[in-house]
């Protein structure tokens, strides 16, 4: 289900992962982050997104970071 | 990679792993384009529609490909791959030949070469693949596909005869199905046999390529790596309806959005082209292509759109249409010192300059004709030709 809201995420930036989400809160839950299970990079134009698909446990997830903007996105959700 | 867009599909999604799935395009009307390991045990192959695998795996789990994460690993990969060797052949988008030839003793050798790269996968990417070492391409394809999946296999020149004795030669690099059948003709089924066939028999029956042939059944091939892509013959794209249909209206926007594509690749690596062809398949799957050669070089969107309308006014729809293509061919490198014969053409080309700034910064189709509203959704399965860098690089949306 696509979803497409910009959300709160607590994040880890540094080595190895460079950026590593923690959890995140959407619709007034904190949701906390089991597995990051992929991770990729796409442009649109000059501006880099970073792509995140994570799981809780029992649903999946894709998070987007803008590098511009420093926004965080909750792109989709599949339970 | 070992079934890589599966392999990638399964790592994204938990929920897919150890399980049957097959990565398909996003149209309604897509095939197989990989499968998991799992489901290959059913006999489910690339390029099968969907109710032909779920028919021979009933339990199969359908993911619809998302080339985006694919385009991306593969770059990634290739920044593994430079850490070991600049001499790299990315050969698709999951294959490619290092040559480490004057690497190999900084590392440990091509068999520690080859552990640390497969670890250095699983560790970023959690996929496996396999790898392949050999004196050349043919061999190390060979051992690679041999070893598959998760494995490492070195052939040794001195183990290749054994390797080939009674190794059927469908099985080399290059020789498909209609070679194999004439090969059979001739009474040869063996890389031995093939080794062993006089030159003048094969030469007589496949013409020059014949020596080429017994060298590879000795698993010799003198074939180099091909470092730096050479400049393309033809820059082209082509979409798979979303439904056959023989609405003009529909056909021209989709010719549009092709002529655009065709027009701003080539524009972006600097060429122009004096041939555009059209590519239309019926939905029998009746497939030809028509051509026009111009008398100007060209790569405007709205020249080679035109060129395009104007070739398949010239033809009477006798079916629905299921594909449609643009491609432009006879390209030369574009001088960007020529100045325009009319106002008309410097004013349209200072447009597309603009159009194209503007897209290179917020992202494709960020400007574009409004006629592109009218296209359907594509399949969006992407071209094994798919390469990280140079004219073959397309940026895929999902």
């Amino acid at each position: 289900m696509k979803i497409g809201e910009d959300i709160t995420v607590l994040a880890a930036f540094g080595m190895p992962y460079r950026i590593k989400p923690l959890s995140f809160t959407w619709s007034g839950r904190t949701i906390e982050i089991k597995e990051v299970t992929y991770t990729w990079k796409t442009k649109e134009g000059q501006k880099d997104l970073h792509h995140f698909s994570v799981t809780d446990g029992s649903t999946l997830f894709e998070l987007t970071f803008d590098a511009v903007s420093l926004l965080w996105k909750i792109e989709s959700v599949e339970t | 990679m070992d079934a890589f867009f599966a392999s990638v599909e399964q790592k994204v999604n938990p929920k897919l792993r150890g399980k049957p799935i097959a990565v398909i395009g996003s149209g309604g009307r897509t095939v197989v384009t990989t499968r998991s390991y799992e489901a290959r045990k059913y006999g489910v192959k690339t390029g099968m529609n969907i109710y032909e695998a779920k028919k021979l795996c009933p339990d199969l789990i359908l993911v619809v490909g998302d080339n985006e994460k694919y385009t991306y690993t593969c770059t990634e990969l290739s920044v593994i791959y430079n850490r070991y060797t600049p001499d790299i052949e990315i050969y698709s988008i999951d294959e490619a030949f290092l040559d480490v030839t004057t690497t190999h003793h900084l590392f440990g050798g091509p068999e520690a070469i080859g552990s640390s790269i497969k670890k250095e996968v699983k560790d970023q990417f959690g996929i496996n693949c396999t790898v392949g070492i050999a004196p050349n391409i043919l061999m190390a394809k060979l051992a690679s596909d041999i070893a598959k999946p998760d494995g490492l296999k070195w052939v040794k020149p001195e183990d290749a005869e054994t390797l080939l004795k009674d190794l059927p030669v469908k099985e080399l690099w290059g020789i498909g199905a209609a070679t194999t059948e004439r090969l059979e003709q001739l009474g040869i089924r063996t890389c031995a046999e093939l080794g062993k066939a006089p030159v003048s028999l094969l030469r007589n029956k496949f013409g020059i390529i014949g020596e080429a042939l017994k060298h590879m059944g000795q698993g010799h091939c003198d074939r180099p790596l091909i470092f730096k892509e050479e400049d393309p013959k033809s820059i082209g794209h082509s979409t798979t309806l979303a439904k056959d249909t023989s609405d003009r209206e529909v056909i021209n926007a989709e010719l549009l959005k092709l002529s655009s594509m065709v027009g701003r690749r080539a524009r972006k690596h600097g060429f122009v082209g004096k041939k555009v062809t059209l590519t239309v398949r019926y939905a029998g799957f009746e497939t030809f292509t028509k051509q026009t050669t111009l008398q100007f070089h060209i790569n405007s969107t709205h020249k080679i759109y035109h060129n395009a309308v104007d070739i398949l006014d010239s033809i009477r729809l006798v079916d629905k249409v299921r594909l449609i293509g643009v491609s432009l061919s006879q390209l030369m490198r574009e001088n960007e010192d020529q100045m325009a014969l009319f106002n008309d053409d410097a004013k349209a080309k200072s447009m597309l300059k603009a159009v194209d700034s503007l897209n290179d910064k917020f992202g494709d189709f960020t400007v574009m004709w409004a006629s592109h509203l009218k296209t359907m959704e594509p399949s969006n399965v992407i071209s094994p030709a798919w390469k990280p860098g140079g004219v073959r690089n397309i940026n895929i949306k999902k």
